[in-house]
């Protein structure tokens, strides 16, 4: 300040001037207790402030403020110059680790940019995934920037020190041990070898503890029917690649049963239809509620809920007469048409050896039967494999139930939940919230509170799976790594380490796992591995395969499979409760995580919650249409309030719910989404996104019971929003307004196996279109001209891409009453159209159609916007130029396949945690802007440059976009049309199942689709039919 | 003093009539009397301006307050807009446009009627035209603004609009793309515009100078500015005629192309139900039909309000009423020609596009424009009807009706249900469509109240042009020749 110049006329000015700018800085500044107590001069004209005075001493305390408000360094900082070697600025960073969105074990490659996580990719080498993830698991990145996340401890409300906590959990666990109080630690799978080695360590250090584990989505009847049938509980891991004939019972295996990933790489690879000859096994689905399997499956047979049991022990008895063994009594009816059920039995029984049945009803004799079936198919050591079984679900409903009674009787002192909410997801939870309070040491190990440790009194974070060290054996013979992304938010620590702190001496995280990599793992692998080569080479990789002892194998026991007696249906006409996972919420457990939350539903496209899913014949006697509110009572008076919502494919005595919805905690999201004066809320203040059908579970005969129980549907009154992405699902058009030759839409090729063996362009409804062109070939591609094939015979719909693409291009949530009114943002979305089986009442038949830009070289979007805000781009797609975009939304309107996007509002993200799942390499866009997909132009730059760098062509393969990156099924292919070896070349020029949608409008879309082919043998019971 | 004409003017001005209006040459009279009464310059003079010189009666109040109100609706609906996004309106991600778009294009054809009237009339010759020009043009201009505002906030980023003008900038190669309907939109609607806000003003200076020399002070010096010094000189009203009717030629094609071009957002565009060649003919005929529509309504209402029975006569009226009767026609023909071809183009999309207008989810929209446009409009074929000019006046707000939802239609029915039937979805408005709705009709009806209050509702000098009055010597009521 002192040197700042005055500026003067006369020598009394000056001094004037210099005298008021000395007494004026001091009082601007900081004024004085002192200073504020004088009153005021009110003689403005003797404080000569000139104007630089006033302006400098102002910028000096706006300096002074903002130096005031600034955070303290934090401790871990470090100077530029000191950046590890391998982190440059801009430049993403890959780590592989393992997802943690289930207990699937599925290996990721994360992306990470300045130090933080910004996009979950597949391994490719992975044994488990190899290279697919599912929506959840590319939607578990958001959950590691939720600001609901537990940070700190809490102990009794109050936040508190790790020291404190793990203080008084000793002396706790001391006294416990010391009265022999009963200690139980409940968890969902656990199969990491460090983390069960430190399970094994603590119950051994407490010998009245007991591990009691469960799954939300239960397995166990499965794991209990091979204890009887083969000796040990297992869970037989499934090669579907091996597979001719799949029957699926009531298992969803491509949405949410086990390890979907797993499975849908199996099925797709048997649905091979480039070789010689073409490969495509036949899925036969049978189900109550109509799930993504059911959806994908060549030829679908519904039946009511309940009545799985039925079906099962008929399966059985006849397989196992046809295979000469002892077959159990088949007391019901058979539940589904006998031809259907005939020619099931024939295909199955005709390519024995080949063939299985996969089925998800949680009942042990029910499974029971299905093993038999297995047996007698022969499907054991091939297509299942009991010696290497999978670890992805090893929970036992049989413990959990017995640790419920024992709660109740109150036998139980000490309880740690760890890394479960069973209150929530369990059958029997609402006895736990009863039961919980008498329990004198209540811990619970949580990322964020839920409905279990409300009821708690220690609460502890545990880490998100992108900042903990840990391992995970998914799969017997392969372990799988999980190593820290980003330094830990908060104070996080893993069961693992709790239950060290709490039994032993404190070990980081890092020594843990390795302790048990160098005891457990090392001498698992291969000899001569030296350890430090190796434990590095398996970081790098994410997974080691390791060997697998080989207990010999016992004979697999006829009659304990053929003594079951599955369930018998609930008798008379009542309505039948089936309540299924749904691909986005599985059992709930991301109930927190918007992107789930908003992705559609790949069968009723629902977003924001869920519905009581009617067949049509039951609405209409109900008297309901799509949102009026209906309430399903169950026994023991558990209710649930939804809105209705038709769903094809259904038994009529069926009613569908949900589970996974309802989850405390979720009116966090009343907010998401603009407000404006016709807004409504995502979800009410205090109320929950969906309701739970938790409720309804039950425990019976040993297993969870998730369908088949007696309800009673009544209407509520009222009606609520069904947010759905897709309100009109069908390729027909309604038939008041059907055009003479126009009933049906072609946007979906099919065809069956046998005709398109015939002709490998059958399913194409017409000859390709070759008018003449009034389009001169304005655009050249000198380099690359990306463009992209689906196969529809590949696709399964599962959604993956949507999740993928939302977090790459950072599009938003918009919220509940924005999707309602038909603005959600997704560049990728699946158009999941429903048919009519023709001959057989009530059946749908379901096409999946992933759909995005189709980037067409004769583009209508780009003739008509007034200031050229989407341009065609020398590469061959369509590019969005968001700044010089002026929102006439002219461009969507004039789009065929309304792919277009707008920013109604701004829908800029508020939270700024969460805003750090924002990829820096996509412009976040604001209110008033068309957006697209650009066929993630950032990653096709990435890969072109590191290509001009290493200064070598571009190789097939290496530019992907995020949506093919996904894929479970590699049903996206992608690359350079100009390079004639490129794999997306080759499908364009030489399979004749390639079309593209809209063909005869001349656009010429850059995205090209392979014609559905479905596998229906024509047997002597049914004709084929012609997609 | 050396031209005769402004000598004989003179004596008349002190005495405080109206003479430089005076017309230099009667045209040759026909035998139809539009006016009624005999009236004089002098009379018609004192009758078009006397609503100016008296205080607002409460009719009028009423109107304009009402008419602000709802001025002030669409102004907080679109501040509210611009605050806070285009999500306000109903507007979807299939139905990209609805309310928005639909006001523009009746906008627009309310404002065809003027220079239809002004020019094409005036080239042909129409000498009934001259009661009701005035008006009408006035009436084009202020649709024209309501319009206009329409391309600019349904932008999702108005405060860019400009970027719509190819005008030099920093931005190096990127300019407009002139392949864009909307562009030519621009251009066409902005020269339409100007050319009829000058074609109107240059009507207007003649009885601009009247004002100036009936009024005194603040008005007087207005006026004398707006009349941009007219002498009522013979080369004044011989460079006024070549002007006018040079820009009548000039508006004349421009009645086509604006309409046209409007009709080009939709026909170049390859969605079924707007990809048609029949929209340039079928939009200007819809346009005039619902210009003179609009043109009668409002005239109907200010021959009773401003008390100008004598100008505006049942005989204007039955005139109108036959050119939207032709125009009604022409629009039902282009219906059933586009229903026509839709079925014998064989393209199911096309089909489809057409049942979906009549049978779909708002297909009672297509019925309520059936029946405003085409079936009660025949009413009009009845000369009783016609002399009824109750019948008449709700017959002309049917039609704007009918017109309004005829624009729906096409826009919002072609846009719901397209191509791909996963993307289909329905438009249903907001208070806020509405409200911008209700704002363009206030904007509208504010500026018409005032221009009756300021300038003369009737071009007093083409008027006494067709007057039946015979001047003699002296009677007192002017009448230079």
């Amino acid at each position: 300040m002192s040197d700042a110049v005055i500026r003067w006329t006369t020598l009394e000015e000056r001094d004037v001037l210099r005298q008021g700018a000395a007494v004026s800085q001091p009082t601007v500044g900081a004024t004085p207790a002192s200073a504020r107590d004088e009153t005021p001069v009110d003689d403005g004209g003797d404080l000569r402030l000139s104007r630089r005075g006033f302006l400098a001493a102002s910028g000096f305390t706006m300096a002074g403020a903002l130096a005031a408000c600034g955070r303290a360094p934090p401790v871990h900082s470090a100077p530029g110059a000191m950046a590890p070697e391998d982190v440059v600025a801009g430049r993403a960073t890959w780590y592989a680790t393992t997802c943690g969105g289930c207990a699937a074990g599925c290996g990721l490659i994360v992306r990470c940019r300045d130090g933080r996580p910004v996009k979950v990719e597949g391994n490719p080498r992975h044994p488990v995934s190899a290279g697919g993830v599912c929506a959840v698991g590319q939607a578990t990145l958001l959950g590691l920037y939720d600001s609901r996340r537990l940070l700190r401890p809490v102990v009794d409300g109050r936040d508190a020190t790790w020291k404190a906590v793990d203080e008084r959990v000793r002396t706790d666990l001391e006294r416990v041990r010391a009265t022999g109080g009963a200690i139980r630690l409940v968890t969902g799978t656990v199969n990491g070898p460090s983390t069960s080695a430190a399970v094994a360590a603590f119950l051994a250090a407490f010998p009245t503890a007991r591990h009691v584990s469960y799954d939300a989505l239960s397995a166990s009847a499965i794991s209990d029917a091979h204890r009887r049938t083969h000796g040990v509980r297992v869970v037989p891991r499934v090669f579907l690649d091996r597979a001719e004939t799949i029957l699926g019972l009531d298992a969803d295996f491509l949405g949410t049963w086990i390890s979907p990933v797993e499975h849908t790489r199996g099925w797709r690879a048997g649905r091979t239809l480039g070789g010689a000859p073409p490969r495509l096994s036949h899925h036969v689905q049978v189900e109550a509620a109509l799930t993504l399997t059911g959806s994908n499956a060549d030829r679908r047979v519904r039946l009511d809920a309940g009545t799985e049991g039925a079906f099962a022990a008929h399966l059985a008895a006849r397989l196992a007469k046809a295979a000469g063994l002892p077959a159990p009594a088949t007391p019901d009816p058979l539940p589904v048409e006998a031809a259907a059920f005939d020619s099931v039995v024939a295909h199955l029984w005709a390519t024995r050896g080949r063939s299985v049945v996969l089925c998800g009803t949680n009942d042990v004799d029910v499974q029971a039967c299905i093993a038999l079936a297995n047996e007698a198919l022969g499907a054991y050591g091939g297509i299942l494999d009991v010696a290497a079984p999978s670890l992805q679900r090893t929970g036992d409903d049989g413990g959990f139930a017995a640790f419920v009674d024992e709660l109740e009787a109150g036998t139980v002192s000490a309880v740690i939940f760890a890394g479960c909410n069973p209150v929530a997801d369990a059958a029997g939870g609402a006895r736990l919230t009863a039961a919980l309070p008498r329990v004198a040491v209540r811990i619970g190990l949580a990322e964020r509170h839920d409905e279990t440790t409300a009821a708690l009194t220690v609460v502890t974070p545990l880490p998100h799976a992108f900042e903990a060290w840990d391992d995970a054996e998914p799969v017997r013979g392969v372990v799988s790594f999980t190593q820290p992304l980003v330094e830990p938010f908060g104070e996080p620590r893993s069961l693992r380490a709790c239950l060290v702190a709490w039994s032993g001496a404190a070990m980081s995280e890092l020594d843990l796992v390795r302790a048990t990599w160098r005891r457990d793992v090392l001498p698992r692998l291969p000899a001569g591995a030296a350890e430090a080569s190796s434990w590095r080479t398996a970081l790098r990789d994410g997974f080691v395969r390791v060997d697998v002892p080989r207990a010999p194998a016992r004979p697999f026991d006829v009659a304990a499979a053929a003594a079951a007696a599955p369930r018998v249906r609930p008798p008379g006409d009542g309505w039948v409760l089936a309540c299924v996972p749904s691909v986005a919420m599985l059992d709930g457990r991301h109930a927190q995580n918007p992107w789930l939350q908003e992705l559609p539903d790949p069968i009723t496209k629902q977003t924001w919650g869920n519905a009581v899913l009617l067949s049509e014949v039951s609405a209409r006697r109900l008297r309901v249409a799509d949102g009026d509110r209906v309430r399903v009572t169950g026994k023991d008076g558990v209710t649930a309030t939804l809105p209705a919502l038709i769903q094809p494919g259904l038994g009529d005595r069926t009613v569908v719910l949900v589970l996974g919805y309802g989850r405390a905690g979720t009116d966090r999201f009343a907010g998401v989404g603009p407000a404006w004066i016709e807004a409504k809320p995502t979800v009410v203040r205090g109320g929950t996104v969906g309701a739970s059908a938790t409720p309804f579970l039950r425990f019976e005969r040993g297993a969870v019971v998730y369908g088949g129980s007696p309800v009673v549907v009544e209407r509520a009154g009222g009606r609520e929003d069904v947010a759905r992405a897709q309100v009109y699902d069908r390729l027909d058009v309604p038939k008041n307004v059907a055009p003479h030759g126009g009933e049906r839409r072609d946007p979906v090729h099919e065809t069956t196996l046998a005709a398109f063996t015939k002709d490998r362009r059958a399913g194409h409804p017409h000859a390709a279109h070759s008018a003449a062109d009034l389009w001169p070939a304005e655009h050249r591609t000198p380099g690359e001209r990306w463009r992209m094939v689906v196969d529809l015979t590949a696709c399964t719909g599962c959604s993956a891409c949507v999740v993928s693409c939302q977090a790459e291009n950072n599009i938003p949530v918009v919220g509940k009453d924005e999707v309602f009114r038909r603005r959600d943002l997704a560049w990728m979305r699946i158009d999941r159209y429903y048919a009519d089986v023709p001959g057989a009442t009530g059946e749908v038949e379901v096409v999946h159609q992933p759909m995005l830009c189709q980037h067409c070289e004769n583009a209508p979007c780009e003739t008509v916007c007034p200031v050229l805000a989407t341009v065609h781009n020398s590469d061959g797609t369509n590019g969005q130029v968001y700044n010089r975009c002026v929102g006439t939304r002219y461009c969507a309107n004039n789009c065929p396949y309304k792919v277009r996007r707008f920013n109604w509002f701004d829908y800029a993200r508020h939270d700024r945690f969460a805003d750090l799942v924002l990829n820096p390499d996509v412009t976040v866009r604001t209110r008033g802007v068309m957006e697209k997909c650009s066929m993630c132009v950032q990653r096709l730059h990435e890969a072109r440059a590191e290509a001009r760098r290493l200064g070598r062509p571009l190789a097939d393969g290496e530019a992907r976009t995020a949506c093919q990156q996904s894929c479970p099924a590699s049903a996206i292919v992608f690359g350079d049309a100009n390079d004639p070896r490129s794999a997306v070349a080759r499908l364009i020029a030489q399979d004749a199942r390639h079309y593209r949608v809209l063909e005869e409008l001349n656009v010429k879309p850059s995205v090209g689709y392979l014609t559905k082919v479905r596998n229906r043998p024509a047997d002597g019971e049914g004709a084929e039919r012609h997609g | 003093m050396a031209d005769p004409i402004v000598v004989a003017a003179i004596p008349e001005r002190t005495m405080g009539a109206a003479p430089t209006t005076a017309h230099p040459a009667h045209e040759p009279r026909d035998d139809v009397r539009w006016i009624l009464g005999d009236k004089g310059p002098r009379d018609i003079t004192d009758d078009v301006c006397r609503p100016l010189g008296r205080r607002p009666g409460r009719g009028w109040w009423a109107a304009f307050l009402v008419a602000l109100a709802m001025l002030g609706v669409g102004v907080a609906s679109i501040g509210y807009l611009f605050v806070t996004g285009i999500g306000v309106w109903g507007l979807n991600r299939t139905v990209g446009w609805a309310f928005d778009i639909t006001n523009f294009v009746f906008w627009v054809g309310i404002g065809h009627a003027g220079t239809l009237i002004s020019a094409i009339l005036l080239l042909f010759r129409q000498k009934w035209r001259t009661s009701i020009n005035r008006s009408a043009e006035a009436m084009t201009i202020f649709a024209v603004m309501c319009a206009g505002i329409f391309p600019l906030i349904h932008m999702g980023r108005p405060w860019f609009g400009y970027w719509v003008f190819p005008y030099p900038n920093t931005r190096g190669p990127l300019w407009v793309n002139f392949r864009s309907p909307l562009l030519w939109d621009v251009f066409a609607i902005g020269t339409y515009f100007t050319i009829s806000l000058v074609f109107w003003f240059v009507g207007l200076i003649p009885d601009l100078a009247t004002l100036r020399d009936r009024a005194t002070g603040l008005r007087r010096r207005v006026y004398a500015a707006l009349s941009l010094g007219w002498s009522g000189s013979a080369r004044s009203w011989k460079r006024h005629e070549t002007v006018s009717l040079l820009l009548a030629g000039l508006a004349t094609p421009l009645v086509v192309s604006v309409h046209s071009v409007v009709s080009f957002d939709f026909a170049t565009s390859v969605l079924p139900g707007w990809h048609a060649t029949i929209f340039p003919p079928y939009f200007v005929a819809g346009a005039v039909f619902s210009g003179f529509g609009m043109v009668l309504t409002l005239m109907l209402i200010a021959r009773k309000v401003m008390g100008l029975e004598a100008y505006i006569t049942k005989k204007h009226v039955e005139m109108m009423c036959k050119v939207i009767l032709a125009m009604g026609a022409i629009v039902a023909f282009a219906y059933a020609t586009e229903l026509f071809m839709a079925w014998w183009s064989g393209n199911p999309y096309e089909r489809f596009a057409f049942l979906n207008r009549a049978f779909g989810p708002t297909g009672w929209t297509y019925w309520v424009m059936v029946g405003c446009n085409v079936v009660i409009p025949q009413l009009l074929w009845f000369r009783r009807v016609r002399a009824n000019l109750a019948v008449v006046f709700v017959v002309t707000l049917v039609i704007n009706v009918g017109m309004w939802f005829e624009r729906f239609v096409i826009i919002c029915t072609t846009l719901q249900r397209d191509f791909l039937p996963s993307s289909w979805a329905d438009f249903s408005p907001t208070l806020l469509d509405i409200g911008t709705f209700v704002g363009s009709f206030g904007l509208f009806f504010t500026l018409f109240l005032l221009f009756c209050r300021l300038v003369p509702m009737i071009a007093m000098a083409e008027v006494k042009a067709v007057t039946a009055h015979q001047p003699k010597a002296d009677d007192g009521k002017g009448g230079a020749t």
